[in-house]
């Protein structure tokens, strides 16, 4: 009977099947990539999700582009001066660019664009953020941008490389907050087509792009719910490439011919911290909500490093993420290039220091249960270990370290949480011992460098409690610091003392792995530092395979 | 998550005992598979320990040891975390298990004393208890879950928390109309009635009987929290730290098995839950089966064919309407002796005749009428005789050939009109079908007014031909259908006890009825009754029938004047004689026997006056005693 | 009581149970922890100001009912406050004009999404549970016709088996069954269709469409065959199914004219009952296949806690339950003639 029901359906496919598309001789070049997610909004404002950029990057233009090998290079404008005291830039927008709808691409543009996103106090990044530190924007007859900050700053390009530039003819007649912006008027290397939410964005190619025009037709971004199907269709060919994929898939899709799979750091590097809560007790912001319930122990910097040297890394990233990552050491990934600290010896692995280091702290074992109690013999070291539950890795993260940690006396109770309840119990309520989360970071270190100060707890930001005025004051400085060389030092030097003081243990920084079929395009760029097939840089190079 | 395949479910006919349970349970098939299926997971999740050959979630060093396929070191390969999937699966048996059983029992205790508090108290309570009910069943279940899981923990107690809260509304209803029939059963009315405490009757009376339903249910529930803990686990909001089947199948999707091509790490932890969801489902219905024992037989299915093959039997009697010949009839039932309900039974039928047929209830009145026409439930079967209607043999037609002859040539009117009607079509459309299935040519513009006249004919007027018949009165309901049973114009009809249940007046009224009808049409009439008052004013002959076989068969002057079979003596003492009205009444003690259990003699013999020890051991043959009068008993072979 | 009066108590009765969802709707959802302008988001990057600007745009700076700030941690607050200018006035004030808010995560009205998503889902789960119910009426008057029968015992084995099936599990078998076939296994259509006729974009949807109604179908069929043979079983042995079958009439004239719509009557009921479960259904299925439809909707705003779109869903889906019970007790009572009599 259900064959008999199975035969039914099979002929209904057959017959569905015959009325699919035709592919003609000269069709399109259609790039056709998978991807798990959908942009949350087309409204550069509101957009928090990084595929939203990823759309925002394609179609739009800004005053600086961000390189695969972080640098940053002029986008729209051929020069940029700076005033001698660093607080007033002038850039001089190249002339003759023109939107989509053919209108011109002026400095009015520009000064529009930036006084709204400084405007907007809805706007969750683009405002906040990125526009801390600007006074105010002007525009001049000669086709110049005058933005003049608050304070000089060293990184004017990662502040201004999100600021996507908009046409001021569109935008001064809609609701900056509800416009929901489907139609993309851009001026970018490709034009929004089609937008169907959750379903695909369809982009087609701007031949007259004055930096970079695509050599394909059509690129269309398809979203998947479920990363089994994207795997799928990469090998069936329905897409031709994937920005996303299970790592465990990867030794599979290798041994498929015509399919590549690469891996390296994100675009957007990412970092997975181990997170102790250590805030003392008279520091617990009770205003704020606080409730400071973490154990008492992990304020002790000596269960901390017992804890570094007693955790493999190697172990986490080989079964988590099947050797795709490379080991942690400061909240700065190695992604960041320049950034991160990589003179900094990490705690080895060794489970004999490890439990010598307690020892002779005075955390013994008294009552012979296999677990080490606080020198007074109060507590035992039991400690609660959350995580958010919609992470799938991470549970396998907390059964790995519950039985390394055994191995040094400190027994773990396990639990996911939901996001929310968690960032309630996190900050600044201190209420969990560890936790395990994680961070994608900036093209700049100072987002990320935040999270350590003293000003970040009461906000919300610290998750660990940390609080040194040594640190606090070199964040400062960093801020203002204009002279690269001088301000990398600063940060190295930053990372280094959160690094001896062992706040955190940063267990891996995952690689991002992408597939793409070589039958299909040809021109991807894969021999830079970070790997995103998506990004602008590949999709305005490939080229269908002849 | 899905809804519970909803059992039906009557009251348990008496308060069984294990044993007597245990004996109907072995007979469910299904029950019995699904048991074992549950068993042994049962062991599997009890003996966990010995059976795991590793611990349980020990993880691997490696990424070689990551989804390894079965092996002889893993039997069911590894998983994403390079953990023996076989060790898990063993371990995940009793976490699925453990959900399964304490969901139930929230759900089950929670839709228990809804039900039996709302079935119990009535009134106001009931009211309001079974519309929250009725709202809970509506509200969708998921942002609840979504709700309580984000306010507490993903924790394995709180899940079992959630799916027990979900799973209780049906179970409300189910109990509630059980302890709604239990409340009025005459053992709770006495105790209400001796004071009895209110907690103590529901304890003491109503929970044992309500308790089976509450088995049935809680098993129902067991496996919809199975699947419901697959399907959190599958959104994400199940306790990732215990490893139910559910929570292995998610780390199995999220970490890539299916892309990796690891299909033991897929395959098992779902095989695991189709096989004791499976194994649950079935032991519910077997379960089901023991309280509610359905016989799943219906009025369409095939019966048996007739054994009495000989083509070359002959009607006797070739001037009658009907003659039916040595008829036997047996209800054959797997695994049981063969119930004789009919045996060696003959009578004729003529034109214009009226033939009583009388016996006490169970008898094989009733199997005998629904044979003619081959209307007998599918276990009945015709293992000798024949049935001739006009020279044809009955039970040798087809289907096709006979569905010409019922209604038009030989139509019944069935005792208890109320179900013989259908009661989602209106009386009149029911007539015209019998019109237009037998009268194709019939114009259809005439049939109302033909069905008005048939009306007319047994006293209906006023155009209730578009009435419902539960807007007709009984009495009604019995006339329409001798209306619909004369729709044909048929030459025989065959009326079972058209009058029981009725009261006296329309029962005369009917009576009445069927006579006149007889005299103007000329019909054939079979009048099955068990009461000889009404053969003694219509009847031409009569037969008697007691315990499947011919008692006595005779002219009613005969019968009422010189019956020779001691049932019949005996029936007509129970019979009020008008011209004696001082004598005694006097009813049979004793039952027939029953038809799978006949004694070895006489079949009258246990309950007969005048039986002697030849009546216990040997089953007297029909003797003739006069023209057209027959018997079956050894006092008239003596007498002869 | 006649059928009016028992129409307009059912029909009181449904409204009710819509205006207690509702209630129940709002408070539930600010019981929830968390502060639901930073929902998901996590970031130093997010200003104190931004979020604050954003508990504006998003009504949260309001109380939430005279005397109450906040639910969850519980702030007691001022009595006095204009009752117009609390969450919930704002939000029944909404729901009356059509509107159920913004969507935290995509800043559009919930109202324009859950549209866009319901058809979607119109579409899968109409078509899937007709296909399921004329298949599973189909397996089940076959069934009961046949009862007792080894078509009966195949079709109630494997109608179990069917509903043994973890939903989500079959949809991966049956993706990769698919997959293997050419089947195209996410999303409703084919990016880039919009510019084909009319003709060859719905045989697109339809190729799509073909793995997750079968899924969808096999998880409900089995449900219905059980409950349609049982029910039909029951009506076969009825008295006046013998009455027609005396009258001479076929068996199929039986099964057409006596007996299907009497066995309809608990299916009803059971189909009205199931809309709610489907969804659920639906949501598994969905997010296997990339379905765009109100259970991915669903599934995705559980994962980035959208509470205005899960609230939303929420009414949408019970309001469609309840209006789905009362077309059920409407069609009961035409179906049935007796109900007037109750």
């Amino acid at each position: 009977m259900k064959r008999k029901f199975l035969y039914v359906f099979l002929l209904l496919a057959l017959i569905l099947s015959a009325c699919g598309v035709g592919q003609s001789a000269d069709a399109p070049a259609v790039v056709r990539i998978g991807w798990g997610a959908s942009p949350d909004t087309l409204n550069p404002g509101n957009a928090i999700l990084a595929v939203s950029y990823t759309i925002f990057e394609l179609v739009y233009d800004s005053m600086y582009d961000l390189n695969l090998d972080g640098t940053f290079t002029l986008s729209i404008a051929e020069s940029a001066e700076v005033s001698d005291d660093g607080t007033v830039w002038t850039f001089k927008i190249k002339d003759g660019l023109k939107w989509h709808d053919g209108q011109p691409l002026t400095a009015e543009d520009v000064a529009f664009t930036y006084n709204l996103y400084l405007n907007t106090p809805e706007y969750p990044y683009l405002n906040g953020y990125y526009t801390t530190y600007f006074d105010s924007i002007e525009s001049t007859a000669n086709n110049e941008v005058v933005l003049t900050l608050t304070e000089a700053i060293p990184n004017i390009e990662s502040q201004l490389v999100f600021l996507y530039i908009l046409p001021k003819h569109v935008w001064e007649n809609v609701d900056k907050l509800e416009y929901e912006n489907f139609e993309m008027m851009g001026s970018g290397p490709f034009k929004m087509a089609e937008y169907v939410q959750n379903e695909f964005v369809r982009l087609t190619a701007n031949k007259e792009h004055f930096a970079t025009p695509p050599k394909v037709d059509e690129v269309i971004f398809q979203t998947f719910d479920n990363q089994d199907a994207l795997v799928q269709a990469i090998k069936t060919g329905q897409v031709d490439m994937i920005t996303e994929m299970s790592n465990t898939a990867v030794a599979n899709l290798k041994a498929e011919a015509n399919v590549e799979v690469i891996s390296g750091a994100p675009f957007s590097p990412g970092v997975t911290d181990i997170i102790f809560n250590q805030m003392l007790p008279e520091n617990c912001p009770v205003d704020e909500g606080g409730l400071c319930t973490g154990h008492p122990a992990l304020q002790d910097r000596n269960v901390r490093l017992a804890i570094a040297h007693a955790t493999n890394k190697q172990q986490l990233i080989d079964v988590i993420l099947l050797g795709l990552g490379t080991p942690g050491l400061t909240l700065i990934p190695d992604g960041l290039g320049v950034w991160y600290n990589d003179s900094l010896v990490d705690y080895e692995f060794d489970v004999a220091k490890a439990n010598q280091i307690l020892d002779d702290a005075g955390y013994a074992d008294t009552n012979g249960d296999g677990v080490r109690e606080t020198p007074d013999g109060s507590l035992p070291l039991t400690f609660r270990l959350n995580w958010p539950s919609d992470s799938i890795d991470t549970p396998r993260m907390a059964e790995l370290l519950t039985d390394m940690w055994k191995q040094i006396g400190i027994s773990l109770q396990p639990q996911a949480i939901d996001p929310d309840a968690l960032t309630a119990l996190c900050c600044p309520t201190f209420d969990f011992d560890i936790m395990i989360w994680g961070w994608v970071s900036d093209p700049d270190p100072s987002a990320l460098l935040y999270v350590y100060t003293t000003d970040a707890i009461p906000y919300g930001s610290s998750e660990t409690g940390y609080a040194n005025p040594r640190y606090d004051e070199l964040y400062n400085q960093q801020q203002v610091t204009l002279d690269f060389e001088a301000r990398k030092e600063i940060v190295w030097e930053m990372q280094k003392i959160v690094h001896d003081d062992v706040v955190y243990v940063i267990p891996y920084y995952a690689q991002s792995v992408q597939a793409y079929r070589t039958d299909r395009f040809t021109g991807w760029i894969t021999d830079q530092d970070k790997i995103e097939l998506s990004d602008v840089s590949s999709l305005v190079l490939i080229e269908p395979v002849k | 998550m899905q809804t519970t395949v909803q059992p039906t479910i009557a009251l348990p006919q008496s308060e069984s005992r294990f044993s007597t349970f245990l004996k109907a349970f072995r007979k469910s098939r299904t029950g019995v598979v699904g048991f074992w299926m549950i068993v042994v997971v049962v062991i599997i999740a009890i003996f966990a320990p010995l059976i795991a050959p590793y611990e349980q979630r020990a993880s691997a060093s490696t990424i070689e040891s990551i989804y390894q396929p079965p092996s002889a070191q893993h039997w069911f390969g590894t998983d994403d975390a390079g953990q023996d999937v076989f060790s898990n699966f063993v371990y995940g048996a009793r976490v699925s298990l453990i959900v399964g059983i304490f969901a139930a029992l929230i759900a089950v205790l929670i839709g228990g004393s809804f039900g039996l508090i709302a079935g119990f108290f009535g009134g106001r309570l009931e009211s309001s208890l079974m519309r929250f009910t009725d709202i809970m069943l509506v509200i969708p279940d998921l942002p609840l879950i979504v709700v309580i899981v984000a306010l507490t923990k993903p924790s394995l107690f709180n899940i079992i928390f959630v799916i027990g809260l979900l799973g209780w509304t049906t179970t409300a209803r189910v109990v509630r109309s059980q302890t709604l029939a239990v409340k009025s059963r005459k053992f709770v009315l006495r105790a209400r009635a001796i004071g009895a405490g209110k907690a103590h009757i529901i304890v003491r009376h109503i929970l044992p009987l309500v308790m089976p339903i509450l088995v049935v249910q809680a098993v129902l529930v067991i496996s919809l929290a199975i699947l419901n803990e697959s399907a959190l686990s599958f959104i994400g909001l199940g306790d990732p730290t215990t490893l139910s089947w559910g929570q292995m199948l998610n780390f199995a999707f999220g970490r890539g098995a299916t892309s990796t091509g690891a299909w033991w790490a897929l395959f098992f932890p779902g095989f695991g839950i189709v096989w004791l969801v499976l194994g649950l489902t079935l032991f519910g219905q077997g379960l089901e089966q023991v309280l509610n024992p359905r016989l799943d037989t219906h009025h369409l299915m095939a019966g048996k064919p007739s054994l009495s093959k000989d083509a070359l039997i002959k009607p006797l009697y070739p001037n009658t309407l009907v003659e039916v010949q040595n008829l036997s009839i047996h209800y054959v039932n797997e695994g049981k002796p063969p119930a004789k309900a009919v045996e060696d039974v003959s009578f004729t039928l003529k034109e214009g005749e009226l033939l009583g047929l009388v016996g006490e209830s169970g008898c094989g009145k009733t199997t005998l009428m629904l044979s003619l026409l081959r209307l007998l439930p599918s276990a009945g079967q015709i293992v000798n005789g024949k049935v001739f209607y006009k020279g044809k043999d009955l039970t040798a037609l087809s289907e096709e050939e006979l569905n010409d002859i019922r209604w038009r040539g030989i139509s019944i009117v069935f005792q208890g009109a109320m179900n013989a009607l259908n009661p989602v079509r209106t009386v009149g459309d029911q007539i015209a079908e019998a019109v237009v299935k037998h009268e194709p040519k019939f114009p259809k513009d005439k049939i109302p007014a033909r069905v008005n006249q048939l009306l007319e004919l047994v006293g209906i007027v006023d155009d209730q031909r578009e009435h419902f018949p539960h807007q007709y009165s009984g009495g009604m309901r019995q006339r329409a259908m001798i209306a619909m049973a004369l729709a044909c114009n048929p030459d025989v009809i065959i009326a079972d006890e058209p009058t029981t249940a009725l009261d006296v007046m329309i029962q005369a009224q009917i009576l009445e009825l069927l006579d006149d009808l007889r005299k103007k049409l000329g019909l054939a009439v079979v009048f099955v009754t068990h009461d000889l008052g009404i053969v003694a004013e219509l009847c031409d002959k009569v037969l008697v029938m007691y315990g499947g076989v011919t008692a006595e068969y005779a002219d009613v002057d005969t019968i009422y004047n010189n019956p020779k079979h001691p049932y019949t003596q005996e029936l007509l003492k129970a019979f009020p004689d008008l011209t004696k009205p001082k004598k005694k009444l006097s009813s049979i003690p004793g039952y027939p026997p029953r038809l799978d259990a006949l004694p070895a003699g006489c079949r009258f013999a246990p309950r007969c006056p005048a039986a002697f020890d030849r009546c216990h051991t040997e089953q007297p043959a029909l003797h003739s005693i006069g023209d057209n009068h027959i018997a079956s008993c050894h006092l008239v072979e003596a007498s002869k | 009581m006649n059928r009016s009066r028992i129409l307009l108590n059912k029909a009181a009765w449904a409204i009710f149970t819509i205006l207690f969802v509702i209630l129940l709707n709002f408070f539930l959802f600010r019981v929830l922890p968390g502060d639901p302008a930073r929902a998901g988001v996590r970031d130093p990057r997010l200003k104190a100001e931004a979020v604050e600007a954003l508990r504006v745009r998003f009504g949260l700076d309001k109380p939430i009912i005279n005397c109450f700030d906040s639910l969850n941690p519980i702030q007691i607050g001022d009595c006095g406050v204009n009752p117009l200018d609390t969450q919930f006035f704002i939000y029944v004030r909404n729901l009356l004009q059509g509107e159920l808010g913004f969507s935290y995560h995509t800043n559009r009205p919930v109202a324009e999404v859950l549209a866009e998503r319901l058809w979607n889902t119109v579409l899968l789960i109409g078509v899937g549970q007709i296909l399921a119910i004329v298949l599973g009426m189909g397996f089940g008057i076959f069934a009961a016709w046949r009862a007792r029968t080894s078509i009966d015992y195949v079709a109630v084995g494997t109608s179990l088996l069917l509903w043994s099936l973890p939903t989500f599990w079959l949809g991966i078998l049956l993706l990769f069954w698919g997959s293997a076939n050419g089947l195209p296994i996410a999303g409703k259509a084919t990016p880039g269709m919009s510019s084909m006729p009319l003709l060859q974009q719905w045989g697109d949807i339809a190729r799509h469409m073909f793995l997750p109604t079968l899924t969808y179908t096999i998880v409900f069929m089995g449900e219905y065959t059980l409950i349609m043979r049982s029910s039909l079983i029951d009506v076969l042995s009825e008295d006046y199914i013998l009455t027609a079958k005396a009258k001479g009439l076929s068996a199929f004239q039986i099964l057409k004219d006596h007996a299907l719509k009497n066995a309809m009557l608990p299916l009803v009921t059971v189909i009205a009952i199931n809309l709610g479960f489907t969804v659920a259904g639906a949501i598994q299925i969905e997010s296997v296949f990339s379905w765009p439809g109100l259970g991915s909707a669903i599934f995705e705003a559980v994962v980035r806690r959208d509470y205005p779109i899960l609230q939303g869903a929420f009414l949408l889906i019970a309001v469609a339950v309840i209006l789905a019970n009362f077309l059920a007790d409407l069609t009961y009572s035409y179906l049935d003639p007796r109900v007037q009599a109750e």
